[in-house]
């Protein structure tokens, strides 16, 4: 399976939401569609899986133009937010119901659905209806309904949004596991950047109708090409050039051509060594302990820089240290 | 555990609830819960006051009773199915079609709330009576007398409240639902099938009971379009005005009550299963192209709503007649002085319903107000009490005024005033007036009541700056609520009325029995003119408060 998004566009009562948004993804890929509320990530995912009408562009699904083609005969497993189980249909008859429509065999019916229910780890609660469920539960749930209709793609609209965090880290995991043994092509859509860097082969971060990067999660963590992406997917230190070629002038080299104001430099938190020295021109502002690590408010030659270092590290606030950077990347303002 | 809980019970003042309940406790008591025990005990003793049930044994005595008991059964369900049937279509064509014009069938929807059966039934007769409107113009012999008369008025008049019932469970089945079944190839007919009408299960049930219930102790329709095929309404009336059977009506009343009341607590039921549901919001569902679906939508939703309008235009060509139906001239009389008794009825009815929903509307804040303080072994019941006069017909609660209060200490200046009226209608229509009023004070946040509380404030102050700007939308749709029903009800007054208190509605009835059919519909365009104004006010003034104060 392999699916190519090609200029996507769309706008509602004429305000843009997607613009000429592109991307593929390859067999047993896991995509995720990253970027802020509003960035047009759902209405993607919507226009992919049939629901919605895109205003141009083409979807090709291998090799054949499904663009036109309606929801129904796509063959997409969509599982979303929250709720999305039919609340008057147990467990099994939701799991089933793809097989349903499809009039295969009871027999063939009991037997599969027993299968996607022991995939999920439900088989007990086939019985039960959706609300005697867990966020947690209703979400294994649809994601066996989904995978029940066989589907060629698995379409995953902020599946954990709705759960507690220790569930969210756990179903993670599931998806995750499951997909992979599985070998289905999968889309997600998330605000959530821990959870696409976790999850994702290949993250295609987007904003404002536009994708601003594609990328493996440590392609877009380690080398962010533009600003926003630096800023949305980890902490970003952004430092100017002039303040680079005063402060750091080994990183000028590897500096694309271009006007001081086009470029800045990304240092990651961890980028930064931070050493005492009584000479230093850093000053702790703060310290925040998290246990292994700590991060700090730096004060840096009337900047402020976030630097994160082992949580054992004697340094304490008001402290004066040297700093310098072992790595760092140069993104587009 | 308690320690956290009981700061609160603290903090929210109690000793205003019981100051709050016990006027419209007394007002339940004395104008509802009483004159329907005296129908009850008076279905159960003879002319002596000794208890017998020999009241129930003379139901067989007189063959037309148990045939009219068949008539009303059959009318029921006959309308009963019909009105689901239209009202479904209806409910559909307005939220999962993408039918142009939907302000016309919402329009259309409205008349029969502004006209009572009554009028239906008068229209009905004037359209297609044996010298109706079809026949004086085409020649064909029509007469609309009888079942098929009473199943189309009736039909026409429940239909609005189905959609309305239908129409709120549509709007809560989230769209969602409809994208899962899409996407795992569920054709639209297999949506349908899987996705609305399970949600709609409870709401249909409700809707069905309601229209049962409504259709079996309607008196309005029954007098006009019934003809020779009597039905229960019609016996009451005859036992308590024609032969002045006091205890055979209020035997008869208690065999209407018994399925209505079982009807109502099903429909209650219903109600509660339904409302169990999720009910968080979502995408808003825009229904799909589907050609053939929107025109058999269409199709059906003209066939429904085409009549309401020839019905309601007929009374309304009629009141502009010389003298229907044989001098068709055009004219203004029947307005500016051919009503028999002029203006006099249709003020007396204004007054009426100004009274009924200006002291219902108060009681019913006061009722609510003080069912969110009360502890839940006083709520319960009284909730229960409130939403009783639901499931009574309202020929029952105006017998039971006669029995009550045409002897005894109200007797003199009670019975027989506009007073009566009002109360009788006010207490008919208190159960929809006090749901409306509780569902809105739902919307006052607790942290808002006891931040009054905490500044000091006493009950005054809680109601009036925390309760009251949540409630005010709901306290003036429950006002015209009343004000409107009092307005067009008849089967609850039409014992009450006096020589000297004249209603618009019994009015139109009066006229229409002796065949002044013109002047009838002239009262009858009155009543529906007064409600469309008052239903027009009621949007103003919901509108303007949107605008203005942020919480409606």
């Amino acid at each position: 399976m392999h699916l190519r998004i090609d200029d996507i566009g769309k706008a509602w009562s004429g305000h843009t939401v997607l613009d000429g948004v592109s991307f593929h993804a390859g067999e047993s890929d896991f995509v995720c569609l990253l970027g802020p509320s509003g960035c047009g990530k759902t209405t993607l995912l919507r226009i992919v899986a049939g629901l919605t009408a895109p205003d141009r562009g083409r979807i090709v699904l291998d090799g054949r133009d499904i663009t036109a083609l309606p929801a129904r005969e796509r063959r997409m497993g969509l599982v979303f937010q929250s709720y999305s189980l039919f609340p008057d249909m147990t467990v099994a008859a939701n799991v089933s119901y793809p097989m349903r429509l499809r009039g295969e065999s009871p027999a063939a019916i009991a037997t599969h659905t027993g299968q996607w229910l022991e995939r999920v780890g439900l088989g007990a609660l086939a019985a039960r209806f959706p609300d005697q469920l867990s966020g947690g539960q209703q979400q294994r749930v649809a994601l066996a309904r989904a995978l029940a209709a066989n589907p060629s793609m698995l379409l995953l609209d902020e599946p954990l949004s709705a759960l507690d965090p220790a569930i969210r880290a756990q179903l993670r995991g599931e998806i995750r596991a499951l997909q992979r043994s599985l070998g289905i092509p999968t889309i997600m859509v998330t605000h959530d950047q821990d959870e696409a860097l976790a999850m994702a082969d290949t993250i295609v971060c987007m904003n404002q109708g536009r994708v601003e990067q594609i990328g493996t999660p440590r392609c877009l963590y380690e080398r962010p090409r533009s600003r926003f992406v630096a800023d949305f997917i980890g902490h970003a230190n952004l430092l100017p050039t002039p303040f680079v070629r005063e402060t750091l002038p080994a990183f000028l080299e590897r500096r694309p051509p271009g006007a001081d104001a086009t470029f800045e430099l990304c240092l990651r938190p961890e980028d930064l060594v931070i050493e005492a020295d009584p000479r230093g021109e850093g000053v702790i502002e703060d310290i925040t302990f998290l246990g292994n690590l700590a991060r700090a408010n730096i004060a840096w030659r009337g900047r402020r820089v976030l630097a994160e270092f082992p949580g054992r590290s004697p340094l304490v606030c008001g402290e004066a240290v040297s700093i310098d950077a072992v790595r760092g990347a140069w993104v587009s303002t | 555990m308690s320690s956290i809980v009981a700061p609160r019970a603290v903090a929210r003042p109690r000793f205003g609830a019981g100051l709050l309940l016990a006027l419209p406790l007394l007002g339940l008591l004395l104008f509802f819960v009483h004159p329907l025990l005296t129908v009850l005990w008076r279905s159960v003793t003879d002319a002596h006051g000794a208890f017998t049930f020999a009241n129930y044994g003379r139901l067989f005595d007189d063959p037309g009773l148990p045939r009219a008991a068949l008539h009303s059964l059959s009318i029921g369900v006959a309308t009963t199915f019909t009105t689901m049937a239209f009202g479904l279509c209806l409910a559909m064509a307005l939220h999962r079609s993408r039918l142009p014009g939907k302000f016309l069938i919402r329009g259309a929807l409205l008349l029969p709330m502004l006209a009572p059966s009554l009028v239906l039934g008068l229209g009905l007769v004037c359209l297609l009576g044996r010298n109706g409107l079809v026949h004086r113009l085409t020649g064909m012999p029509t007469d609309i007398y009888g079942f098929w008369g009473l199943l189309i008025a009736n039909t026409l008049y429940g239909l609005p409240q189905v959609v309305i019932i239908v129409s709120a469970a549509l709007e809560r089945t989230p769209a969602r639902h409809y994208d899962a079944a899409e996407s795992m190839g569920a054709t639209p007919w297999r949506q349908f099938i899987d996705v609305t009408v399970p949600r709609l299960r409870f709401a249909l049930l409700a809707a069905a009971f309601l229209v049962f219930t409504e259709t079996l102790t309607d008196f309005g329709s029954a007098v006009v379009v019934g003809g020779s095929y009597r039905v229960l309404a019609m016996e009451i009336y005859s036992e308590v005005v024609g032969q002045l059977d006091f205890a055979m009506g209020a035997t008869l009343g208690v065999v209407l009550l018994a399925p209505a009341l079982l009807s109502v607590w099903l429909g209650r039921l219903a109600k509660r299963r339904q409302d169990s549901g999720d009910a968080s919001p979502g995408r808003a569902l825009i229904p799909a192209r589907h050609a053939v679906r929107d025109a058999a939508l269409g199709t059906i939703a003209a066939l429904a709503l085409v009549p309401v309008v020839a019905v309601v235009g007929t009374v309304a060509y009629v009141s502009v007649v010389k003298l229907w139906p044989y001098d068709r001239t055009l004219t203004l009389a029947n307005y500016t002085g051919g009503m028999p008794d002029g203006y006099g009825p249709v003020a007396t009815s204004l007054g009426v319903s100004l009274l009924a929903a200006v002291v219902g509307v108060v009681m019913i804040f006061a009722l609510a107000a003080g069912l969110r303080r009360a502890s839940p072994r006083i709520a319960r019941p009284l909730q229960v009490l409130a939403s009783l006069p639901a499931a009574v017909p309202g020929m029952v609660l105006g017998l039971g005024y006669v029995l009550t209060f045409n002897h005894g200490a109200l007797s003199g200046w009670f019975y027989g005033s506009a007073a009566i009226v009002a109360a009788c209608s006010l207490y008919h229509y208190h159960a929809q007036a006090f749901l409306t009023m509780q569902t809105g004070m739902r919307q006052v946040p607790d942290a808002l009541e006891d931040a009054v509380a905490s500044f000091g404030g006493d009950t005054r102050h809680v109601l009036r700056d925390a309760v009251l700007p949540f409630a005010m939308p709901a306290a003036i749709s429950a006002f015209f609520y009343l004000f409107m029903r009092s307005l067009v009800t008849l089967s609850g007054v039409i014992f009450l009325v006096t020589p000297g208190l004249g209603l618009a509605s019994v009015a139109v009835m009066r006229l229409d029995e002796n065949g002044f059919l013109a002047q009838a519909a002239a009262y009858a365009m009155c009543v529906v003119v007064a409600g469309a104004l008052a239903l027009g006010l009621m949007r103003l003034l919901l509108h303007v408060l949107k605008d203005r104060r942020h919480v409606a």
